[in-house]
Parts: structure tokens; C-alpha cells; sequence
């Protein structure tokens, strides 16, 4: 993540002050702008930035009180996928950028298709009494309507399986997928019971709509002030994923370990501070010069935290009593054999589970291979695409040159092709486990996992919008 | 920037450092010294006045190749120190060591002015007649699975080093600690070169043999002064050897001089057939694997890998050039800049972009800072990451070494054998960019609010680790070039004995 915003430079944060009272259409432009100029970059910012300009753009939308829902919501729908395309199109390697936008995408069809067959599936769940425990219930793929004939095994482990045939019973069998339901929260999952927040969750509107009071205006209006609550729960998500993702750091990290890390990540300096707080360990950070070095100096003696709007800072790792070792990134293999764990937090996680990361990540990967180190991928849901990766090169970001080799040695940067690649594409092979905030999970069920958040039609954001029985049917 | 350790340590670490093997040649050294001593005892004191003139009167002609700065910087040192050498390093001693310490200087340099022949055997034998700079390492400052590389810190001074340390050999020392000569190879021969100045300055004295009181009384000082610089490389191992060997078959009729030309010249050839030759010879062979649209990756310096892509480039092949660089020495920087000229087609990559550098490529070659009994290659810390990337996409990674660096050694892994660089190497210039003089810009930073990591020493459990080199499986290396040939890194220990042991 960058390092802490000074002055007035655009920034996630200015742009988020911007956001309050700038009309629509400047704010998205400036987004772009943003965006392609490269001051909003990395994942969390990139995903902040989408889903707070999303919120705007959906409560912007002024939808004729005729309308019926279906019509409206296809309307949300083809203003969100505009923006969206818009938005990816001006930094494409953001893809953070394009997950929030399918996810909002895909809280508009759900609200949707709740509507749609809403009488008889709200008056089952809503008047259900609300559990605490209300973990992620991801999505299925396939359509609302027809999961009443799917013939699901009742015990199917499957959490969204058994989500889309029973949902009471979902909720609680997913808890052992999720690893630590209680904390989960995905705003899919509450949209379908609005009622059914976790303690986590904004109070966004008290007084949600229920479905049984359904005449036709408040219809309407339901459909903005659901899709508005699924894009704050959303925002909520992002808020505390490192959290969640640093609530299993004690699952995954014992005393006496030597953990290799690299860059300067937020998420895993979460991780590792929250296991440093119950148990001593080694850490063997890898600068990451060119790109990151400075800003892993900087994390590794001040600490992290502070870079975002609502970040709490937290203290160095070297003041929990870890003993943390800066090394220059040439000397990871040469480690290698002495370490226990390497924790990566990427960039993106591909459909397929390889990953977009800093660059260097794929040598360390390969490394600890080599020396059959388990490799620990510490990545929230936001950061998992449903993009499979055909062509790897596309996907890479090249950097400013000049971090390797400064201007002012001007014959050799006239002479000398100097290349700065940011980012790295590391195969999946290489990972041992990804953690999320819903719980870690093999590579092999991360599919699925990908799968359950992004609904089919959204994967091709640039694809003309679906015919609209498919969508709503 | 670093303070004394203390001497109790420092005594520790110096034996520390010494492999048996070092330790067996030192009590033949001793036994030898011995022995020479007990033949005549008087000729000690010629033998210190001889050295002690010695430095003023070769200096002059000494360096003329890499060495000038060095020696000028020398000379300046020296001309104070040259009558009151013995008073002035007790001084400052008594400023900043303990008494332990000034006890044992006492010693020393007693011995060096009276003929006691005996006392002064704590000075050649292993621990350099020195004072160390001032070190404070705190302890937890030294990363625990490295603790046996921290020896001593790096001379950075000439304070404190014996008199009996010729001039040529101290501007080495210091340009090898401050990389001004880097590499295997140029260290070899740039001592080699040292030694044959120091050589020439050499008298024998009285009642002994050349053959038998240079390499224990001349030589050791010298070779463990170097020691004291940076670690010796195993090129410069396996010269310092076969020179050993070399004077102690000096038939004892020839006259003095006949024999310091004679070794000179043999120094001369050594240099010429086991380094010079070879690198052409590599250079010939190697770039043989260099076709017409090629695309070369080289990982930071290495002069033979900088031969073959001249001498490819010389004989018309059309190929481009990938040179990956790292932090903190960006010795590929110049290597890029040596092919710029050259008129090469050059790509410069940093660390972070093996992966890249390595989809592109179609050939690695490496060079090497030794070749181990085990088929590992010793190099460039960073080169085994490169090697594996290139070998994990089954690029071929060939390593250009001359037998010189083939080493009896064998190690598994980068900890046991490697080298630790001081840890202010890998701190950034200076936080707020521009200015050079990194201490006390820093420093200044510091003061601003936020800790940046020139305070490193201040912050406990805080580490930096800057190695040296680190060690390459052999099943990465596809092929080993030397002047016997290519050859797998199984054979490695067949030239090894032939090349280093045979002779």
C-alpha cells in the first residue's frame, strides 16, 4: 500500500472528500483519472475508490416512479456495467476495480430475483428468527429460479449449494467452510435476510423493507435502498478484511517459526502483529527494491497502518518482541532452507488461483517450492477475480524505470533498455493455501470460492448487457 | 558508524575464524617460524628494519595499475607513522582499548623492536598484528543463524596495521574492502600482483633462508592483513597456495635475488596462464553458445561473462543482452555500461524482474565466485534465484569459471560458507533523496518524526542481513566452462584436483 498521503496530492482520501460534493458524472471522471495516473493504485484503495463511487452512482439514479422493478433494476444494472467498463477500461491491471463492480453488479440481481419469486422465499426466511451468526452465504452461479427442482444432497457440504436449495440450514454449514462464520460478513448473504446482520455490519437502514408489504412503489424503492445497503456491506467487508484474514494468523503461525515475507503489505503485517501478540516468531522481510523498498523500510520500523482513510496505525513487529530481519531480495534463496512459512499478499488471485503480485513474489515462490516451504496466500474475497489468466503478459504493469536507474545518469538511460516491471505472475502450483477473510481454503477449491461471489453474466464486464430474460427470468 | 568490540570477543572471533585447515597450516607456520628461530635469533632485528624501510622506498613505484589512489592515500598515512610508529599506535590504543588490549600491543611491538624472536609469534600467527576499527556490534545486531560469519568488522583504516605490511598490500586491502576491486578473479590477480611488489621488497634476513622466512614471517603478515580487509576469495586461496608451495621449493643456492625474480616471474606466469589465458580460453568456448538471435541474461558482474558477450559480440553474432542487477553493489550497472559502449543491445532488469528477464531469455550465463567439490557453484548472492528461474524454464544456466576458482569445498547450502557485508550498505542513501554524504543526512531524517531505518541499530530485534554470495544447487547448472573444457558440475572435482592439487 502507499505510504501515507501528504498534503493535497490526489489520493484515495482526497478523492473520497471530492466524492461528497462533486457531481456524478465529474466524480467518475476523476476516478479515471485517478486511476489511470496511477494515485490510486494497489487493490484496497482501488476497491474502496470503486464501491464508494458505485454508492453515488446507484443512489444518483433517479428511477421513474412507473417503472416496474424488473425494468429499473435492469436499468441500475446497465448504468453500474457502464460505469464499470469505464472504470476497468482506464487501468485494466486494477481488477479490484472490476471485482467490486461485478459484485455490485451481481447485489443488484439478487435484489432482483429476492422480488422476483420474493413470495414464497421471504415469507419462509424472513420470518425466521435471525441468528447471530450470520457467515457468508455465497452466491451460486446459476439462477434464482431455478434451484426449487435442484435436486441438492441436503448434507452436501457445499455451502452454496445448500444455500440455494435451503437457506436457513446454509447458514450454519457454511460456518465449517468459512472457518469463522461469525465474523463473516458478505453483503449477499443480507441482502437475502436483511434482517440478519452481524454485529459488524452497518446499521445502514434500520427499518429494511420487508418483502411482505409489497405494493408497487415501495417496490421501487426497495430496489435502491437494497442495492444502496448491499454496496455499504460491501464497504463494511472492506473495512475489516485484513482483520478478518488476521483472526486465523494464530491458526497458521507457531511459536519459534521463521516466516518469510516480502513488500510492504498491510495485510500481512496485520497478520503477523495479530499472531505476535500470543506467540514469538522470526520474520525475514525481503526489501522488494525496486518498487517497494522504501515503504517496507518504513513498515518495518514504524509499523503499519495510517495509509487509508479509517486505518488504525499499529506498532512495528519489532516492538511485540519479533525479531525481524531485513534482507535485500537477492538473499531469499539463499534463506530459503531456514524458513518455515512464506506469507504473500498478492495483488489479484486469478480464477484459477495464480496470482498477480509484486514483483519478486514469483522467485520467492518458487524458492520456498524448491525447498518445499509452504506458501501462505493472504488475500480477501475482494481480491479474488473470476478473469482466468490466457495471455500472463497482458496482465503485467510496468513501473517507472527510473526507480532502477535514476535519469540523471542520462548516457545510460539513453543506451540501456531499463525495465521496471511491478508486478509478477506467479503460478499456481507454487501456493500451498489461501487465506481469506471467509477462512483458508486449498487452491484447488478456490474456484469455487470465486465462483460463489461473481455471478455469470458479470464476468464479462465489457460484453454488451445480457438479454434481459436471462437475467431476471 | 560502527566501535570497538570488545578484546576478549574479538580474541574469539579471530579464532573462530580460522577452518582447521587454516589452523593446521598455521601451527606448520609456527613450527616453522620456530625452527627459523632457533637457527639464529639475532637476525630478527634486520629483518624489522628491513621491512620497516621497505614501504617508503617501494612505494613509489608500487600501484601504477588499479592501485594509484590508494597508495597516495597510503603514502600520506604512512610518512607520519614511519619513525614514530611504535609510540603513535600505543597512544591511540591507550585511548581506546582496554588494558587487556594495550597489554598485548605491548607485546607486539616490544617484540618487533627487541630480538625475541619467539614473542613474536602471536603477531604472524593467525591474528593480524592489528587493532581493530572501532565495531559495537550489539549483540542482537548479528543475525543468530550467521553468527559464526561476523568475524570482525571490515578494516576500514590503516590505524593500528604493523609496520611490516607493504604498501601495495595495504592500498589492496582497502580497495577490496571498499569493492573498488571486486570479483574473484581481479582480487587474485591484483594480490598476486601486491605480493610480487612486497616480494621485491623483501630481504632475507641473516641466518635464514628465503625459502624458508618468507611465507611464514613475510608473507602471513601480508596475506592476514588482506584477511583483515575482506575475506580472501577461493581463487586467492588456491594462488596463496601454490605460491606457498612455490617458495618452499626455492632451491636454497640460488642467491636472493635470482630467487625473488625467479618467484616473480612465476607469479607473472601464474597470472598470465591461470587467469589471463583462461579467461581468453573461456571467452573463445563460451561464446560459441551464443547464436544469432540469442538473448543473454547475466545476473550482476562477472569479467569472463563480460569477455564472452564482447568476443560474441567481436565475432558478428547478432544477439541482446539482459543484464539483471541488485541492490546494494549494481555491479551490473557497469557491466551494462561496459556493452553499452561496446555497442550491444542491452536490457537492464532490476532483481525483482527474474521472472520476466528469464521469459525472454534463451541463455544464462553466470560467472562464479567459486566452484565447490559438489558441483554447487558459489556466487553473487542473488545467482541462485536467477539460476533456478532459468532452470525452472528450462533455459540452459552455464557458468564460466576458471579452474583457479575450483574449490575443494563442499557445502549444502548458502549458510555455512558465505560472507557477511556490513548492514550500512543496504541502508538508502539518504531518505530525503539528493544528498550523498548518507550519515549525516540521515541522521538528520531521524530527528523528523517518523524512525527510518538508518536507525537501525537503535531499534531492538531489528536485523539486516547483507550476504555476500550464495551457493546454487547443481541440478540448476546445465554446464561449467572452465580451460579444461565444459563440462557437467559433477566434474568439478576431477579439474579441481587436477588444476589446483596436481600441480
Amino acid at each position: 500500500m502507499p505510504a501515507p498521503v501528504v498534503g493535497q496530492t490526489p489520493s484515495l482520501t482526497t478523492f473520497l472528500k471530492s466524492l461528497k460534493h462533486s457531481p456524478i458524472e465529474t466524480s467518475i471522471e476523476l476516478l479515471i483519472s485517478l486511476l489511470r495516473r496511477r494515485q490510486i493504485s494497489h487493490s484496497r484503495p482501488c476497491a474502496l475508490a470503486t464501491a464508494h463511487l458505485l454508492l453515488r452512482v446507484v443512489a444518483a439514479e433517479r428511477l421513474k416512479p412507473t417503472t416496474d422493478s424488473t425494468v429499473a433494476a435492469l436499468r441500475l444494472i446497465e448504468r453500474i456495467r457502464d460505469v464499470g467498463r469505464r472504470l476497468v477500461a482506464a487501468q485494466p491491471r486494477e481488477m479490484a476495480v472490476g471485482n467490486i463492480v461485478r459484485r455490485v453488479l451481481g447485489v443488484v440481481r439478487e435484489v432482483v430475483e429476492e422480488q422476483g419469486d420474493g413470495g414464497e422465499e421471504s415469507s419462509g426466511g424472513g420470518s425466521e428468527p435471525m441468528s447471530p451468526l450470520a457467515p457468508a452465504v455465497p452466491q451460486d452461479l446459476r439462477p434464482r429460479p431455478r434451484t426449487p427442482g435442484d435436486a441438492t444432497p441436503p448434507n452436501f457440504d457445499g455451502p452454496s449449494d445448500i444455500a440455494v436449495n435451503s437457506r436457513r440450514p446454509a447458514l450454519a454449514s457454511s460456518t465449517s467452510y468459512a472457518g469463522q462464520g461469525p465474523q463473516s460478513t458478505s453483503l449477499l448473504s443480507f441482502l437475502e435476510h436483511p434482517l440478519g446482520r452481524s454485529p459488524t455490519a452497518t446499521p445502514s437502514t434500520p427499518g429494511t423493507p420487508s418483502r411482505k408489504s409489497t405494493q408497487d412503489k415501495q417496490e421501487k424503492l426497495d430496489i435502491k435502498a437494497e442495492v444502496i445497503d448491499g454496496i455499504k456491506e460491501l464497504l463494511d467487508e472492506l473495512e475489516v478484511v485484513d482483520t478478518q484474514i488476521a483472526e486465523s494468523a494464530l491458526e497458521h503461525i507457531h511459536s519459534g517459526e521463521t516466516i518469510l515475507t516480502h513488500g510492504s503489505s498491510q495485510t500481512v503485517q496485520k497478520f503477523l502483529t495479530t499472531a505476535a501478540r500470543k506467540r514469538k516468531f522470526t520474520v525475514v522481510h525481503a526489501e522488494g527494491w525496486p518498487n517497494d523498498h522504501e515503504a517496507t523500510h518504513a513498515t518495518i520500523v514504524n509499523g503499519g497502518g495510517g495509509t487509508g482513510i479509517e486505518d488504525e496505525k499499529w506498532k512495528p513487529l519489532t516492538s511485540m518482541g519479533v525479531t525481524v530481519i531485513l534482507i535485500p531480495d537477492t538473499a531469499i534463496f539463499a534463506l530459503m532452507s531456514r524458513i518455515n512459512k512464506v506469507l504473500i499478499s498478492p495483488h489479484i488471485v486469478l480464477a484459477n488461483g495464480s496470482l498477480l503480485a509484486a514483483a519478486g513474489t514469483s522467485t520467492i515462490a518458487l524458492a520456498a517450492q524448491a525447498h518445499s516451504v509452504p506458501v501462505v496466500v493472504l488475500a480477501g474475497v475482494y481480491k479474488l477475480s473470476p478473469v482466468y489468466p490466457f495471455d500472463t503478459q497482458e496482465l503485467i504493469e510496468y513501473g517507472d524505470p527510473s526507480k532502477v536507474v535514476g535519469f540523471e545518469e542520462g548516457e545510460f538511460v539513453e543506451g540501456v533498455d531499463v525495465g521496471n516491471p511491478v508486478l509478477d505472475f506467479v503460478e499456481t502450483e507454487t501456493v500451498g493455501l489461501f487465506v481469506t477473510n471467509l477462512g483458508g481454503c486449498a487452491r484447488g477449491y478456490l474456484y469455487r470460492v470465486v465462483a460463489d461471489h461473481y455471478r455469470g453474466e458479470d464476468v464479462d464486464l465489457s460484453a454488451a448487457a445480457a438479454p434481459n430474460g436471462k437475467t431476471v427470468a | 558508524m560502527s566501535a570497538p568490540l570488545p578484546a576478549q570477543e574479538q580474541a574469539k572471533a579471530e579464532e573462530q575464524k580460522l577452518s582447521p585447515a587454516e589452523l593446521k597450516k598455521r601451527a606448520k607456520a609456527e613450527k616453522q617460524a620456530r625452527r627459523a628461530a632457533q637457527k639464529g635469533g639475532q637476525e630478527q632485528d634486520g629483518d624489522v628494519g628491513a621491512s620497516a624501510t621497505a614501504p617508503n622506498g617501494v612505494n613509489g613505484d608500487s600501484n601504477t595499475t588499479k592501485h594509484d589512489s590508494g597508495a597516495t592515500q597510503q603514502q600520506h598515512a604512512q610518512k607520519p607513522k614511519g619513525e614514530k610508529q611504535q609510540k603513535g599506535q600505543q597512544q591511540q590504543k591507550h585511548g581506546r582499548q582496554g588494558a587487556q588490549e594495550v597489554e598485548s600491543h605491548h607485546k607486539r611491538t616490544g617484540s618487533q623492536s627487541q630480538p625475541l624472536p619467539i614473542r613474536r609469534r602471536p603477531s604472524q600467527s593467525g591474528a593480524p598484528p592489528v587493532v581493530q576499527k572501532p565495531a559495537p556490534k550489539k549483540i542482537n545486531k548479528q543475525v543468530e543463524l550467521f553468527s559464526h560469519l561476523y568475524t570482525q568488522p571490515r578494516r576500514q583504516s590503516i590505524e593500528g596495521v604493523s609496520k611490516d605490511i607493504h604498501p601495495a598490500v595495504l592500498a589492496l586491502g582497502f580497495q577490496m574492502s571498499s569493492y573498488e576491486i571486486c570479483g574473484s578473479s581481479a582480487r587474485c590477480v591484483a594480490m598476486l600482483l601486491a605480493f610480487k611488489e612486497a616480494i621485491q621488497a623483501y630481504t632475507t634476513p641473516a641466518g635464514t633462508s628465503l625459502a624458508r622466512h618468507l611465507t611464514s614471517h613475510y608473507l602471513s603478515p601480508q596475506i592476514d592483513f588482506l584477511k583483515s580487509c575482506r575475506p580472501i576469495s577461493e581463487s586467492m586461496g588456491n594462488a596463496i597456495r601454490w605460491l606457498k608451495k612455490l617458495i618452499v621449493e626455492i632451491d636454497p643456492d640460488t642467491s636472493e635475488q635470482d630467487a625473488k625474480d625467479d618467484l616473480c616471474e612465476r607469479i607473472d606466469t601464474f597470472i598470465r596462464e591461470r587467469i589471463t589465458v583462461t579467461d581468453q580460453a573461456i571467452a573463445t568456448s563460451a561464446c560459441q553458445q551464443i547464436k544469432d538471435g540469442s538473448v543473454v541474461l547475466t545476473y550482476a558482474k562477472s569479467s569472463i561473462v563480460e569477455r564472452t558477450i564482447l568476443e560474441a559480440h567481436t565475432n558478428g553474432t547478432k544477439f541482446r543482452v539482459i543484464v539483471v542487477d541488485s541492490r546494494p553493489l549494481f555491479e551490473g550497472k557497469s557491466l551494462a555500461t561496459s556493452l553499452m559502449h561496446a555497442g550491444l543491445e542491452v536490457e537492464y532488469l532490476p532483481y525483482s524482474a527474474i521472472s520476466h528477464a528469464v521469459k525472454q531469455a534463451t541463455l544464462v550465463l553466470l560467472g562464479a565466485h567459486s566452484m565447490l567439490s559438489n558441483g554447487r557453484l558459489q556466487s553473487r548472492v542473488g545467482t541462485a534465484s536467477v539460476a533456478m528461474q532459468a532452470a525452472k524454464s528450462d533455459i540452459p544456466v552455464i557458468v564460466c569459471c576458471e579452474s583457479v576458482k575450483f574449490s575443494g569445498k563442499v557445502a549444502l547450502d548458502s549458510i555455512v560458507l558465505n560472507e557477511v557485508a556490513p548492514a550500512e550498505e543496504l541502508l538508502l542513501p539518504s531518505q530525503s533523496a539528493s544528498a550523498k554524504p548518507a550519515k549525516e543526512d540521515t541522521s538528520e531524517d531521524a530527528e523528523a518524526k517518523p524512525k527510518s531505518l538508518s536507525d537501525w541499530k537503535d531499534i531492538a530485534n531489528l536485523q539486516i542481513l547483507n550476504l555476500m554470495y550464495d551457493v546454487t544447487p547443481a541440478e540448476y547448472i546445465r554446464m561449467v566452462i572452465c580451460e579444461y573444457g565444459s563440462l557437467p558440475p559433477s566434474s568439478v572435482p576431477v579439474v579441481h584436483r587436477l588444476a589446483n592439487e596436481g600441480m
